[in-house]
């Protein structure tokens, strides 16, 4: 329940305070997001699990978020960012389907 | 959060799981197989060995919980409002020169219809100064017959459009390419049965050719003299009464039924009563001029 009210603040938050984004840190926006997709999925299926921690899911999120974006830099430097980009979203995307599968059984015994 | 029996229900190995994990193909599997990060496990094998976390740690886990649920929802917003605003600006470039171009187009019709009328008026003064009689008539039919003038009279029109763009059986998409589309070969084609079908003026989307008019093909557009014209194409011409009947049965109209049905090019061809071209624009002559004239720039030096 607190973790969807602070979800819904905090959407309401990024819609009223409309932060802009610095230039530098624009390309790494989407690869953020499903690498925090990621974490949050995990958390969930972890909750249905009965196995959630929160100190566990804070740590996934931040690490996520970091690496995927540190992964994405590092590719542009060496000038294969397109194609690690690809990587760390198939990878995640692999994980968030699992992830869903795993939340899908859970809900609907399916 | 409810503290549930760890590791229930899920059938997942236990912790000491990662000690085995071998990284080459078996990554991949592990992967595909264990999407839930191991953490959670270890982390409720823990809980179970050393009984449950003191309260305060719990409530500070919880609010560090919340502050990145709302960062996420802060994430997925301003990525959202990101994505949005980043479409309109692409947008933006584009109708704006798009509304460049319409822009330009109009002015450059409105100086053409003005180049037009300006030079009824000189035809009209010319007339004038040279007080009517049998060299008047005579200048006015070289000048009808050579596009510097407009003309009227019955004749027939041919209308051209491009066919409906290929479109590719699996993805559903146009191919980009379309054998259907109407080229400058057709076009001059056209213009060349109808002059040999008699036709005395022909003009291609009121563009009137005259002896120096070209009709090529630049890229995806048709120029007639320079100036772009788009699809539907329509050749107008006037001409003796059988005209249409001599086109009909040219070797272009053959090829034009036989694009008609292969790649669904629009052909239609319609005589018509009564059929006004407008003039053509003057040729700049620098070069060639009348034999026996020797200082005048142009031919009508101080008409313009």
């Amino acid at each position: 329940m607190i973790a969807v009210l602070a979800l819904v603040i905090g959407v309401v938050l990024g819609l009223v305070l409309d932060p802009t984004v610095p230039v530098a840190l624009q390309p790494y926006l989407p690869i953020a997001v499903v690498a925090a997709l990621d974490a949050v999925f995990g958390g969930i299926r972890a909750r249905l699990d009965g196995i959630f921690d929160d100190k566990q899911f804070v740590v996934s999120f931040v690490s996520n978020v970091l690496v995927a974006a540190l992964i994405v830099y590092l590719g542009d430097q060496l000038g294969v960012g397109g194609q690690l980009s690809t990587g760390v979203v198939v990878v995640l995307g692999v994980r968030i389907f699992g992830n869903v599968a795993g939340i899908r059984r859970h809900l609907f015994r399916a | 959060m409810s503290e549930g029996t760890p590791g229930s229900g899920s059938g997942r190995p236990g912790p000491d799981r990662r000690g085995s994990a071998s990284f080459g193909a078996d990554l991949l599997t592990d992967l595909f197989v264990n999407p839930l990060d191991p953490g959670y496990a270890d982390a409720a094998e823990r809980r179970r060995s050393t009984g449950a976390t003191p309260v305060h740690g719990r409530v500070s886990g919880r609010i560090a919980t919340a502050v990145v649920l709302v960062l996420f929802g802060l994430l997925l917003s301003v990525a959202y409002q990101h994505v949005v605003a980043g479409a309109p600006a692409a947008e933006r470039a584009r109708s704006g020169l798009v509304d460049e171009v319409l822009g330009a187009r109009e002015e450059s019709e409105s100086l053409e219809r003005r180049a037009a009328r300006l030079r009824d008026q000189v035809a009209a003064e010319r007339d004038r100064a040279l007080g009517g009689g049998a060299d008047v008539d005579r200048l006015r039919d070289l000048e009808a017959g050579t596009g510097l003038a407009r003309v009227s009279g019955p004749g027939m029109s041919v209308r051209l459009t491009d066919g409906p763009p290929d479109i590719d059986p699996v993805s559903g998409e146009p191919t980009g390419e379309n054998p259907g589309r109407v080229l400058d070969r057709d076009l001059q084609r056209v213009v060349n049965a109808l002059w040999a079908a008699g036709a005395e003026a022909v003009a291609i989307n009121d563009q009137r050719l005259s002896a120096v008019s070209t009709i090529r093909g630049a890229g995806e557009a048709v120029l007639v003299d320079f100036t772009p014209v788009t699809s539907p194409y329509l050749v107008r011409a006037v001409g003796p009464p059988g005209m249409v009947q001599r086109f009909a049965s040219s070797r272009t109209a053959e090829q034009l039924r036989w694009l008609q049905e292969k790649y669904r090019m629009g052909v239609t061809v319609s005589g018509r009563d009564r059929v006004v071209l407008p003039a053509a624009p003057q040729p700049r002559l620098r070069y060639a001029k009348p034999p026996g004239r020797t200082a005048s720039p142009s031919p009508s030096g101080s008409g313009r």
